[in-house]
């Protein structure tokens, strides 16, 4: 019982509010209603007169946006002074499972390999994540088909779980358990009926979600990077680019990918150079010197969005780069649906036997 | 702790014309700089632009390096441009280069075309100066004419170096040309290399890549011990931006030398 207390609702906003002084907050909101796609929740810097809102399923941005923004100066060079980056501390409210378990993918890129990028890693540092479990799911939620669960088990700093009247709160880490200790007094001990009624509804949701991917016929989660291997010179790529208006939102919305482009501009004589999120799904992504380019089709690069997810992080990771949130699925105006090309893969490579 | 997208300073020292598209840049870095052969940096034109190059002098040298650069589009073109002393950025080195220790005892075949020669300099440099450690070394190498034919004047004095053997090849000859005409896998006929005792080296464009691979192939050199340099859109050069991927590398950090045995069951790796 060592990492769980009990947080009152009535007390979350004095909570928040004393955050706020040494802590950016960043927490979940509604969004504006929206009758076409139902109520959504976004991140929002929070200003002193807004409510704690615990969103029951993922907001709409990705993690990542925290920890690699789509904008970013990497580096001033060559310029008199000092180039200084400014990194305040950083809280994040509402994050869900599928959100933390991307954050291997960022994690692996970012701070393994070769080098370190270190603007990420201090980032990563200076964040806590306050995670939550999920009590409800969208209709383009698969997460479980990846065996991703509803709730983080793993990676978060400190994590709700509502309970009557109040929230759960598992201390994940060292930074989530030294928060609670310097606001103790909002914490109390967590009840063994508590830490019950979290696991019957961890059951429920699970369940729940069980029934709603039943319908959806998902390919096992073992056969992805098999049917991308596999299928790689089937038409399916060709049928389904067709709708791609190469927007990029698939990348950018993925709390997964990772791709950016380095690009240098100097204002007022001072050297930049900015990171800034690149979408494989461009016509320009790869093209190299002399006009070369090895992703000159759509096609081409509908495919290599899926065999970097299901291929090339299989080879390297062990986990496919994909946590089942459909964001992707949503943002998609030419409606792409990755479980589609899936099961069209499946279908076809099965025809061929 | 150190940001891996920022440069540091160095110097253009002098610039050598190679041939109409073709120059060398003598680089001072102002910070110590080592590279192994093969490797390559990211050159910097301060506020311009980043592009990725293979030092082309022998590594050996310490307080400086060069590349060879083809005019291809906008940061070449301004690269260009540049009046000596000017001051460029460089990050790396990158990538793995050669694996010198496995030519060891062995006939090296090096084939080469275009600018392709560049990174190929730096090798012959480094096996030159250990030339006693290899049975022998023989370059085939082809451009498209005789102008474009990199180090021209640099070559006859290699070729009098023991133990090295050198044939040329130009696609369209010139008046007073002596030597092949035709492409380069024109001159992979009868090659003075035992086939069993071998490192072939292969660099150059795309095509010419594709050609000579399956032409070695299918004169029955082992796919392990074809090295070839692969090139791909580049941006960070370490593995984390994404653009250089071919199935399960990235040609930047596990690359950008390659056996054709990791390649061969990589979809479309010539495109
Ligand atoms: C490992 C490696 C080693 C190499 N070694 C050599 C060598 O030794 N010698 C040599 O001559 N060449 C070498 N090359 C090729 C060389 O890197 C290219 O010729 C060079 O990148 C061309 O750049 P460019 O801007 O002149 O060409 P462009 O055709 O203008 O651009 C090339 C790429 O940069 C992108 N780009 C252009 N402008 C911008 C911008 N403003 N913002 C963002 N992206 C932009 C383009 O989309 C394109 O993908 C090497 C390449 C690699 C990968
Ligand atoms: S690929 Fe789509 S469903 Fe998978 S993690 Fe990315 S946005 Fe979510
Ligand atoms: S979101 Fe849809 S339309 Fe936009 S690039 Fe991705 S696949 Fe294409
Ligand atoms: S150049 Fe960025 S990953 Fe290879």
């Amino acid at each position: 019982m060592d990492n769980f207390y009990y947080l009152e609702s009535a007390r979350i906003n004095e909570l928040l509010t004393r955050l706020k002084k040494d802590y950016n907050v960043f927490s979940p909101g509604l969004k504006e209603p929206n009758f076409t796609k139902g109520t959504d929740y976004s991140y929002r810097n929070l200003s002193d007169n807004q409510q704690f809102v615990f969103n029951p399923y993922r907001v709409i941005e990705p993690l990542k946006s925290f920890l690699t923004p789509f904008m970013e100066n990497a580096a001033a060079y060559f310029n008199p002074g000092k180039d200084t980056i400014d990194l305040g501390k950083t809280i994040v409210f509402g994050a869900k499972n599928c959100d933390i378990t991307s954050l291997k993918i960022q994690d692996f890129v970012f701070m393994e390999g070769v080098e370190v990028d270190y603007s990420y890693r201090m980032k990563r540092e200076d964040t806590l994540l306050v995670s939550g479990d999920c009590i409800d799911y969208k209709e383009v939620c698969f997460c479980l088909a990846l065996d991703v669960l509803p709730y983080p088990t793993m990676g978060f700093d400190l994590n709700l779980s509502p309970v009557s009247d109040g929230y759960l709160v598992e201390a994940g880490s060292e930074k989530g358990k030294a928060l609670i200790e310097k606001f103790r007094e909002y914490f109390s001990e967590a009840k063994d009926t508590q830490v019950w009624a979290r696991k019957t509804k961890r059951e429920d949701i699970v369940n729940r979600l069980k029934r709603h991917l039943l319908a959806q016929n998902i390919p096992p989660k073992e056969s992805l990077q098999r049917l991308v291997k596999d299928g790689y010179n089937l038409d399916t790529w060709k049928e389904f680019m067709l709708t791609c208006v190469e927007c990029g939102g698939c990348n950018f919305i993925c709390n997964t990918c990772h791709c950016f482009l380095l690009a240098d501009t100097s204002d007022d004589n001072k050297n930049k150079r900015l990171k800034l999120w690149d979408s494989c799904q461009y016509a320009n992504y790869s093209r190299a010197a002399g006009g070369a380019n090895p992703l000159k089709a759509r096609y081409q690069r509908l495919r290599f969005r899926f065999t970097k997810k299901f291929d090339f992080f299989m080879e390297n990771l062990g986990m496919p780069a994909c946590c089942g949130c459909g964001r992707c699925i949503e943002v998609c105006p030419g409606k792409i649906d990755l479980r589609e090309v899936w099961k069209d893969l499946q279908n076809k490579l099965k025809a061929k036997q | 702790m150190k940001n891996i997208y920022r440069p540091f300073e160095a110097t253009v020292e002098d610039i050598i014309v190679e041939t109409p598209a073709i120059k060398t840049f003598v680089i001072r870095p102002k910070e110590s700089f080592v590279f192994k052969t093969g490797q390559f940096i990211e050159l910097t034109l301060p506020g311009m632009g980043e592009a990725p190059f293979t030092p082309s002098s022998d590594p050996g040298i310490k307080d400086r390096f060069e590349v060879t650069v083809m005019n291809a589009g906008r940061v070449t073109f301004l690269l260009h441009e540049l009046p000596k002393k000017y001051s460029l950025g460089v990050r790396g080195p990158y990538g793995k280069g050669y694996p010198l220790e496995s030519f060891t005892g062995k006939d090296i075949l090096i084939v080469g075309g275009g600018v392709g020669l560049a990174p190929l300099r730096s090798l012959l440099f480094s096996l030159f100066s250990e030339i006693n450690k290899y049975n022998k070394v023989v370059l085939r190498y082809g451009a498209r004419s005789p102008d474009d034919i990199v180090y021209r004047s640099a070559i006859p004095e290699w070729s009098k170096i023991d133990k090295v053997d050198i044939v040329l090849t130009v696609d369209a000859p010139a008046p007073g040309w002596k030597g092949n005409v035709g492409v380069v896998t024109t001159i992979l006929n009868d090659l003075p290399v035992d086939l069993k005792n071998s490192a072939v080296i292969v660099c150059g464009p795309p095509v010419m890549m594709k050609f000579a691979t399956m032409k070695l192939l299918g004169l029955g050199f082992p796919p392990e011990n074809i090295y070839l340099s692969m090139e791909k859109n580049m941006s960070c050069g370490l593995g984390k931006c994404g653009h250089c991927r071919i199935g399960k590398f990235y040609i930047c950090k596990d690359g950008p030398v390659f056996t054709y045995a990791e390649l061969k069951d990589i979809y479309d790796i010539w495109d």
